[in-house]
């Protein structure tokens, strides 16, 4: 589920969490661990992938939130 | 227990809310030498429905549009920035200030002109001037909470308002919860006046995938909160029974219209309206979405839908201007998600929804002071009744309510809060939610309130006395059960506990509010009564709910100079 942490780039400072309008991150204190705590409550806003000072996020867009696409009908 | 913060936070104005309206409103009122705090309930460098950015101002700019601001007043009045709900000398307070606030910004290091000059692109109807400055809001959030801490404005992120204290008919502090640690504390606040900055009520309604609660267009965040606070405080709000609907991508529901440039089209492209003369430009577009929003679910229902957002017949460049102004807009992942999934606008037409209601710009009644009916209790933004704007509306009166409440704490003395009854209900309410070791998870009935509301108080399908009479119990009976039953594991629950309350009583005052009006007007339809009341043209409808929990209605002539 969203937003998807890349752990390789990830170096848990936890400012993601800090700023999320949601507070779907939480940053793992213990664990040094940054974790998409409540993913159902994602907004996919993207203010954690802008601010990532790492780069180290990306975006998973559910099937929840399909975009509805079709071509127009030149028949008609 | 809850655990309760032991010393009394205190400050001349606390700013609830520290969105777009919030911020202005400290900025104003710190830099006019007040002592301000802001509590808000995230962090607001990203927060509310600024978050991101937003990208179009509504704005007079006589250099511009003229000297005749008149003519500005009544144009406005035709985009999605007027219409039937506001007063009408709202809009020229609003349009007097909006030069100011634009110059403003910028001197904070907005983008208030991308391109160099000043643009002034859509939502409007064809034939009228422009007046939706067109800017990059991405950093709007950033510069303004630098601006409000260099006025020397003290910010408290990740805490919470739940309740406004008054005594002696006046405010005289609040109650908050801070919820930055994994336990909730109790926090209690004295001040000699509060703005209510708390945005839209999301989350009151179901939306087009009512499983995923919070893909929804406004910050999920904004739960009616401040609506609910003015109430209980006993404040007026205005028109809360018409319901406000919104339109946008059907499943993917990030922001809304926006800065879509296309045709709502039928299946076969063509457009609905006769608002779109030739092709759709980045300048003149189609404001069908933004004046007819719920024209989606009307031509479901009248079988000529669905109806598409059509952007087949843009050239490349307007598509790649859409993609940098959805990215100014704060709604970025709309291409993001276009380009993950192969998705070409060109080709393919986006069907659209219409939004259910989120009581935006239906709520606080306010004057040209940016006052409530409550003394000290200012209010900006969404939450306002009698105002529209948006944007512009939330910037414009937070700046009036911080500059007319930094004069009035200078009248009056503080008050002690800490012997007000209302501080012992709520730390036995607050302690009986988070020791509970059983019981309903805020989720439960969060879903039942959207159920009800969408049932019972129907925004987009018609009402009537009985269905307003059995959800106006059935509310209670929620109500009461959420007292009794919801349970908090942690300080993230415990905040999702108290919104549902707060929802909760504002479910209810839509009730009894649409209820009292006895006919059908805008989307508030009546099968019981069909017809519009002329005699109630122009007249918006006051409540407030007085101390015995007795709501109070009457209906004032709109303000139409
Ligand atoms: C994606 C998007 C794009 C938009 N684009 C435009 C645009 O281009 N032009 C335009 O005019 N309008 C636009 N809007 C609308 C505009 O963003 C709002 O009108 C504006 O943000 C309203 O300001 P506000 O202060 O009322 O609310 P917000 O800016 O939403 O702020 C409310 C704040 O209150 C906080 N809060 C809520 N409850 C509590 C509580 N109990 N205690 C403490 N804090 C609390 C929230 O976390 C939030 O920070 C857009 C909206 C969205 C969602």
């Amino acid at each position: 589920m969203p937003p998807i942490i890349n752990r390789k780039k990830c170096i848990a400072c936890g400012y993601c969490a800090e700023i999320c309008p949601v507070d779907c991150l939480k940053l793992d204190k213990k664990a040094k661990k940054l974790i998409v705590r409540y993913p159902d409550e994602c907004w996919h806003c993207g203010a954690c992938k802008t601010d990532c000072p790492q780069g180290a996020i990306t975006m998973r867009y559910p099937l929840s939130h399909m975009m509805l696409a079709f071509p127009p009908d030149k028949e008609m | 227990m809850i655990k309760v913060k032991n010393e009394i936070v205190q400050c001349d104005f606390l700013v609830v809310g520290g969105g777009m309206g919030g911020l202005e409103a400290a900025i104003a009122a710190a830099g006019a030498g007040a002592n301000v705090v802001i509590a808000e309930k995230h962090n607001t460098l990203r927060s509310g429905c600024g978050a991101n950015g937003n990208d179009h101002f509504v704005c007079y700019i006589p250099e511009r549009h003229g000297d005749d601001i008149e003519l500005a007043v009544r144009e406005v009045g035709n985009t999605l920035d007027g219409g039937p709900w506001v007063d009408v000398d709202m809009t020229r307070v609003l349009l007097r200030h909006t030069k100011e606030v634009v110059e403003r910004w910028e001197s904070y290091g907005i983008n208030m002109r991308p391109t160099g000059k000043y643009v002034f692109e859509g939502h409007s109807l064809p034939g009228q001037q422009l007046y939706h400055l067109k800017f990059d809001g991405k950093k709007q959030k950033s510069c303004l909470t630098k601006a409000a801490k260099d006025a020397g404005a003290h910010i408290m992120n990740h805490l919470l308002i739940n309740e406004i204290l008054v005594k002696d008919g006046r405010v005289a502090g609040a109650i908050g919860v801070d919820v930055s640690e994994e336990e909730p504390e109790m926090v209690l606040f004295q001040c000699k006046a509060a703005i209510l900055c708390a945005g839209l009520a999301m989350r009151l309604y179901p939306q087009q995938n009512p499983t995923y609660m919070f893909n929804i267009p406004g910050c999920p965040a904004d739960v009616g909160s401040g609506h609910a606070m003015a109430l209980r405080a006993g404040a007026k709000l205005v028109n809360i029974d018409i319901p406000n609907v919104h339109a946008g991508p059907k499943y993917f529901m990030r922001g809304g219209k926006g800065t879509w440039i296309g045709i709502s089209s039928t299946i076969d492209g063509k457009p609905v309206t006769p608002y779109v003369v030739g092709k759709p430009s980045r300048a003149t577009g189609d404001v069908t979405a933004d004046v007819w929003p719920s024209v989606y679910f009307d031509k479901m229902m009248d079988g000529s839908g669905p109806v598409f957002m059509n952007c087949t017949d843009l050239d490349n460049e307007d598509v790649e201007y859409m993609r940098w102004a959805f990215e100014s807009e704060g709604i970025s992942s709309i291409f993001d998600y276009f380009d993950q999934r192969g998705i070409d606008i060109r080709k393919d037409m986006i069907e659209f929804g219409a939004y259910n209601s989120d009581l935006n710009n239906t709520g606080v009644e306010i004057n040209e002071r940016a006052e409530s009916s409550l003394r000290g209790l200012y209010a900006a933004g969404n939450q306002v009744g009698n105002v529209r704007g948006n944007l512009a509306g939330a910037a414009v009166f937070g700046m009036i309510a911080g500059r007319s409440a930094a004069e009035y704490v200078k009248t009056v003395e503080h008050q002690e809060v800490s012997d007000l009854p209302v501080i012992a209900e709520k730390e036995k309410l607050f302690s009986a939610i988070w020791d509970r070791e059983e019981g309903a998870h805020w989720k439960e009935p969060a879903s039942t309130l959207q159920q009800i509301m969408n049932d019972y108080i129907p925004a987009m399908t018609p009402r009537t006395e009985n269905l307003f009479r059995v959800g106006i119990k059935y509310l209670n009976d929620l109500k009461k059960l959420c007292h009794e039953e919801m349970v908090a594991e942690n300080s993230h629950e415990f905040m999702r506990c108290l919104e549902v309350l707060d929802q909760i009583d504002i479910g209810e005052a839509v009730a009894v509010t649409g209820r009292h009006r006895k006919e059908s007007r805008g989307r508030h339809q009546r099968l019981d009564y069909k017809f519009t009341d002329l005699t109630l043209n122009n007249k918006f409808m006051r409540v407030h709910k007085d101390a015995d929990g007795t709501f109070h209605m009457e209906y004032r002539p709109r303000r139409m100079k």
